[in-house]
């Protein structure tokens, strides 16, 4: 009992991370029909925004700053970093193709991933980096629940995580811009003609997604996960099968689905061998699509004849 | 009308930018940033023919295992500089993206049998691509050393021409297990095999040396994508003395360390020679590696100092590279003094057998037997002590 | 970067009407009007001149290389013909795709080596692979009856996923029931000495017979694309893939047509497999993972969707184009004359040209004037540069002794800057243009020749990004209109 509890507590603690960057992709998904492949990528840079923040501050081990001062600094350099960054990305790939076809983006967000994957390879070297986050976050330090331990860093990871996607709801369904994101993810045309502003809402979409993507990124590598410029590839491809797994468009969808995902991928690993936890994972998920095609708790797609 | 003579003249400065371009090209190849001025002074004396040639260096600079292949890259370049100063030649660096993917290193293999100013390769990085060039290489006589490409059934003879310097699977296997079983005395061993070529060839060779020694071991494999191994630890059973990782990224070793002491396990982490790096700084853990402590060396102290001003830290994948590099370097030196001409690869691949890099920076003479495989190959085993510094203990 | 949507057109138009200019009009570049003549041309003098050049590149570079950037090649078309079938056509995003071809490349290997000790003869095994793959294909199909667009994507992007892990974790499958684990697929060794090829007694060995094989199979393909195009099959498929609703309403059997869309498209990546794992002599998982799916569908749609030509032009980018950046001469030389030719073809006016180029050479000068009086530690010109433009050169670009540091904050200001010139307003462009091309040329020489692997792929996702903004629907496809 003891052992399935703790391999539960680390599914969560994995979910809390693929469910950041799910939420990305639902946001933007949700918001544009369109599936940012490139997501992966911000949250790569946004965990290396973190680590050089982290350095400049003397961290791991001589921080100037108070520890937790120096951990909301990481978080947000990389938010805004981030957010930047997917702004920029939107604007100049993505933009010019927004009437064009479906499939024309996705090479654009292809070729906006190894564009980044080089340029980070070129401006960081190829190092991998570690945050070493058990020199400023004891690994003791934490609480203890049901016999199992969670440390500092993982209960800021699944609260973090947590607080987040409320406020993310909180944006989408009580905000104004909320409303515009909403309208636009309907109709485009007809959003306009309600005196939308699609292309700042856009925008606003992205900048939010991509924070999000920093956001997970800051929080693998305090988890200790190691960070060079690929990590992106399997961060993007785990969260976007949350975010489908949950229902793509739906963001208490990713939510659901990121822990889902963590979950799986622990007890495949507590129970079955461990190199099949990501093929069971996407197995379920298939099985879940032929189930229920518009994933756990996505809306029924209307297709318009 | 003005528009066509703006075009002619605009496309005739293209053609020239592009002259220049292609005859002028920036050094990819070594980069003498260092004052060279007073270098090319103090050439050797003696009336040398000047040797020159290109390496091809065969390693993955971009892709998932960037980290180890530029560590690789700056290593040979390293040599290169090292080399050309100290013997007044020319070598050169070609440069050869594989990603680690087989069918990359295949096709670039052809590409380099096919560009007869390529002399010798070092490389390829992986087990896997070794097998891909194999058949290339053999028709085309051309010699190559690997650093890294460890699976001992490359050497079987189904690649004439291919070295390497550093011991194989079989070496590494039987030592770290033995010090296991022995020194350490443990009676319970967990080894997590990294579904990798590297991975697969280590871990397979110490669990059989453990369980001959008597030792229990249980094998848990994981997928090379793992990012976080917390339940994996959680499987690892409380009375397991050591675990053993076969990690080719120094980071998740450090990582399964930390893992170990968050869950309050009492294993000790003992890694495989990918772990050996910086980055693997658990205070009590153990790692193995092919050659005694650099910074013991007078040698090497000196290369990884020069090393480490330029790239930065280093793990233990580049430094075999270098001594790969030389070797290669000097076959063809010996091939060109003799003939009194720069090499060719024929020239090179008959000097090679007889390599003997005295106190290279990999301690000790490299020389390779009869089938490729260096000679005298030996493991040692480092402790870890509360400093993140890897202390040697055999 | 032009940010016109289509849909400026005009409401109320269609396709064919607001293709009417382009069908009608006099073609007012030099480019269009070498385009129109070339369609003039009979059809079988269009595609024999590139099969001649085609057939006689063993006989001009007798390099081994180039053959086998040939076979690269022909291969990578036979996938993108396939995959051209399941999503040009059908309309069906399939994200598997390659591990039609990985299974196609196992089940050869599996066939013809000292794996399991069988040693079929060519042909049978050939049969059976293009067989199983084909019936694997028809597998993937069955969830496309439940399933369209993107959670089909999804669908098969994760059957993909799930035989790139099976395949690398399958070296001690435990069949239930059996004792021991069986080696199925070597698992990250892969397979190894597979034999080669061998029909009526003749071994293919060579690189030369692979790739003539090769063009014999690429043209068959083509041809009989070109007939399935315009064959009862082709539209009913393309009609599938326009609007799969209104198609069912005219009675066109769907389901089965996507199932034989799948099932040929796996058949044909199957058969590109198996000649793959006799060209190499093995097989290992690296090789069929995702980044190969990602050039097949650059190349698909970088070319244009459904387009023939299109697909052979896209297929040869994603082909020969990385493996010519490899060379840091040649890449040095593309770059140059892609910069240049892009400015010319551009800009309009020969007074902008004469601004354009005289003042990049003006700031070149002066920056290298002003860093020397700043005493920024540089490298002298020889150390760096050869050939008889060295000195003139060396002076004109500013070689900094910390090439990484400087060039690395140049490259970051090189790409705002690029993507600022792309929204600013055409007189701000003109006059920052001078600029970009010097920061560009500078952080070319400085920085990025210094690493050319990373540069190329650098490159090639710049290349991307571009291609796409500028033309969506592919460099040969045709502009989609958005009907309101």
């Amino acid at each position: 009992m003891q052992y399935f509890l703790t391999q539960l507590v680390n599914g969560v603690i994995f979910g809390g991370v693929y469910a950041l960057i799910a939420l990305g992709y639902t946001l933007i998904y949700g918001v544009l029909q369109f599936l940012n492949l490139a997501h992966g990528e911000v949250y790569m840079m946004g965990a290396f925004f973190g680590f050089f923040t982290m350095t400049t501050l003397g961290g791991p081990s001589m921080s100037v700053l108070p520890v937790p001062l120096m951990i909301l600094l990481m978080f947000v350099v990389a938010m805004g970093g981030s957010a930047l960054l997917g702004i920029g990305i939107e604007r100049f790939a993505y933009r010019p193709l927004r009437r064009s076809s479906r499939l024309a983006p996705l090479i654009s967000a292809l070729g906006v991933s190894l564009f980044l994957q080089s340029a980070a390879l070129l401006l960081f070297s190829s190092r991998v980096r570690l945050y070493d986050s058990n020199l400023f976050l004891s690994v003791k330090s934490g609480i203890t629940v049901f016999g199992v331990h969670i440390d500092t860093a993982e209960i800021m990871v699944v609260v973090g995580a947590v607080l987040l996607m409320v406020i993310l709801w909180f944006l989408v369904n009580r905000t104004n811009l909320g409303r515009a994101m909403r309208a636009v993810a309907v109709d485009q045309d007809a959003a306009v003609m309600n005196g939308i502003d699609v292309d700042r809402t856009v925008v606003w979409t992205f900048g939010i997604a991509s924070a999000l993507a920093g956001a997970a990124g800051v929080m693998s590598g305090l988890l200790m996960y190691p960070v060079d410029q690929y990590i992106g590839v399997f961060a993007g491809l785990k969260g976007f099968t949350a975010a489908v797994l949950g229902g793509i468009g739906s963001i208490p969808g990713a939510m659901l689905g990121g822990f889902l995902l963590g979950i799986t991928e622990a007890m495949v690993t507590a129970y079955l061998n461990p190199t099949y936890s990501d093929f069971l994972a996407f197995f379920i998920l298939v099985i879940v699509l032929l189930v229920r095609p518009r994933g756990l708790l996505g809306r029924p797609a209307l297709v318009k004849v | 009308m003005k528009k066509h003579v703006a075009l002619g003249v605009s496309s005739l400065a293209a053609l020239a930018l592009m002259a220049t371009g292609c005859a002028g090209s920036s050094s990819s190849s070594t980069s003498t940033e260092a004052a060279a001025d007073t270098a090319s002074a103090s050439a050797p004396a003696s009336a040398a023919p000047e040797c020159a040639g290109t390496i091809a260096v065969m390693a993955p600079l971009t892709g998932g295992a960037a980290s180890i292949g530029q560590e690789q890259l700056n290593f040979a370049k390293l040599a290169v500089d090292d080399f050309n100063m100290a013997n007044g030649s020319m070598y050169k660096i070609f440069e050869s993206d594989t990603q680690l993917d087989a069918g990359q290193a295949s096709t670039q293999a052809t590409a380099i049998a096919s560009d007869n100013t390529i002399i010798g390769v070092v490389g390829p990085a992986g087990s896997q691509e070794v097998s891909a060039v194999g058949p290339t290489f053999k028709d085309a006589g051309i010699g190559y050393v690997s650093a890294s490409a460890t699976n001992p059934d490359l050497t079987n003879g189904s690649n004439p021409g291919f070295f390497r310097v550093v011991p194989t699977d079989a070496v590494q296997g039987p030592t770290d297990a033995d010090y296991i079983a022995t020194t350490m005395g443990a009676k319970n061993v967990v080894v997590i095999e990294e579904k990798t070529d590297y991975g697969k060839g280590i871990a397979m060779s110490v669990s059989d040396a453990l369980t001959a020694a008597g030792v229990k071991v249980t094998s848990i494999p994981v997928a090379e994508s793992k990012k976080s191994y917390d339940d994996v630890i959680a499987k690892v059973a409380d009375d397991t003395d050591v675990v053993f990782v076969t990690f080719q990224v120094a980071a998740k070793s450090q990582q399964v360390a930390q893992g170990l002491v968050k869950a309050g396990k009492k294993a000790v982490v003992f890694g495989s020679d990918g772990s050996f790096s910086a980055d693997f700084k658990t205070p009590g853990a153990y790692v193995s590696a092919f050659a005694p402590d650099i910074n013991g060396i007078p040698a090497a102290a000196t290369v990884a100092k020069a090393f480490t001003d330029k790239y930065g830290k280093f793990g233990t994948f580049g430094p075999p590279v270098y001594v790969a590099t030389q070797a290669v370097m000097q076959a063809a030196q010996r091939a060109c003094t003799t003939a009194g001409a720069s090499a060719d690869r024929a020239g090179v691949l008959k000097e090679l057998p007889n390599t003997n890099i005295a106190g290279s920076i990999l301690g000790g003479d490299i020389k390779f037997d009869a089938k490729g495989d260096v000679d005298g190959a030996k493991f040692y085993i480092f402790k870890i002590d509360d400093a993140g510094t890897a202390v040697t203990v055999q | 970067m032009s940010e016109q949507d289509q849909a400026g057109r005009g409401i109320g138009t269609d396709e064919w009407v607001a293709q009417h200019e382009d069908r009608v009009g006099a073609p007012q570049t030099g480019m269009a009007r070498v385009a129109q003549q070339w369609t003039r041309l009979p059809g079988l003098v269009r595609w024999g001149i590139p099969l001649v050049i085609f057939l006689s590149v063993p006989f001009i570079g007798s390099s081994d290389y180039i053959l086998r950037i040939g076979i690269n090649l022909g291969l990578f078309v036979l996938l993108a013909l396939g995959l051209n079938l399941v999503v040009g056509y059908s309309g069906l995003l399939d994200l598997g795709f390659v591990a039609f071809y990985g299974f196609g490349a196992y089940a050869y290997a599996m066939l013809s080596s000292e794996q399991f000790g069988v040693h079929l003869n060519s042909i049978v095994a050939l049969l059976l692979v293009i067989g199983t793959t084909a019936s694997f294909g028809f597998i993937l199909g069955l969830p496309s009856r439940r399933l369209t667009g993107d959670y089909l994507a999804i669908a098969t992007l994760f059957f993909g996923q799930m035989f790139a892990v099976f395949v690398v974790s399958s070296d001690e499958f435990q069949f239930p029931g059996m004792s021991d684990p069986v080696d199925l697929t070597g698992g990250a060794n892969g397979i190894t000495q597979v034999d080669q090829i061998s029909v009526f007694g003749f071994t293919f060995e060579t690189n030369l017979s692979y790739y003539l094989l090769l063009v014999v199979l690429v043209v068959f393909f083509t041809v009989a694309t070109k007939r399935i195009h315009f064959s009862r099959h082709g539209l009913a498929w393309r009609s599938l893939g326009e609007d799969t609703v209104a198609a069912q309403h005219m009675t066109i059997p769907t389901v089965r047509l996507k199932l034989l869309a799948f099932t040929i498209g796996a058949g044909v990546a199957g058969l590109a497999g198996a000649i793959f794992a006799s060209v190499q002599q093995g097989v290992y998982p690296s090789e069929f993972m995702l980044p190969l799916l990602i050039t097949i569908y650059a190349a698909l749609i970088l070319g244009g969707l459904g387009s023939i030509p299109g697909i052979l032009l896209g297929a040869f980018i994603m082909v020969v184009l990385p493996e010519v950046l490899r060379f840091p001469d040649y890449s040095n030389g593309i770059f140059l004359a892609v910069l240049i030719i892009a400015v010319i073809a551009t800009v309009k006016s020969w007074k902008v040209l004469l601004w354009a180029f005289g003042g990049m050479i003006v700031i070149g000068f002066l920056v290298n004037g002003i860093l020397l009086a700043l005493q920024v530690p540089y490298l002298a010109a020889k150390e760096w540069i050869t050939g008889p433009l060295a000195p003139v050169l060396g002076s004109w670009v500013f070689m900094p002794e910390n090439r990484v540091l400087y060039g690395n904050i140049a490259f970051v200001a090189l790409v705002g800057l690029a993507a600022w010139m792309s929204i600013m307003r055409r007189r701000t462009r003109i006059i920052v243009l001078p600029l970009a091309l010097w920061l560009a040329i500078w952080t070319w020489e400085v920085r990025l020749l210094l690493e050319p692997s990373v540069t190329r792929q650098l490159l090639i996702g710049a290349l991307l990004i571009v291609l796409m903004a500028s033309r969506p629907q592919g460099l040969l496809g045709k502009p989609r209109v958005e009907v309101l």
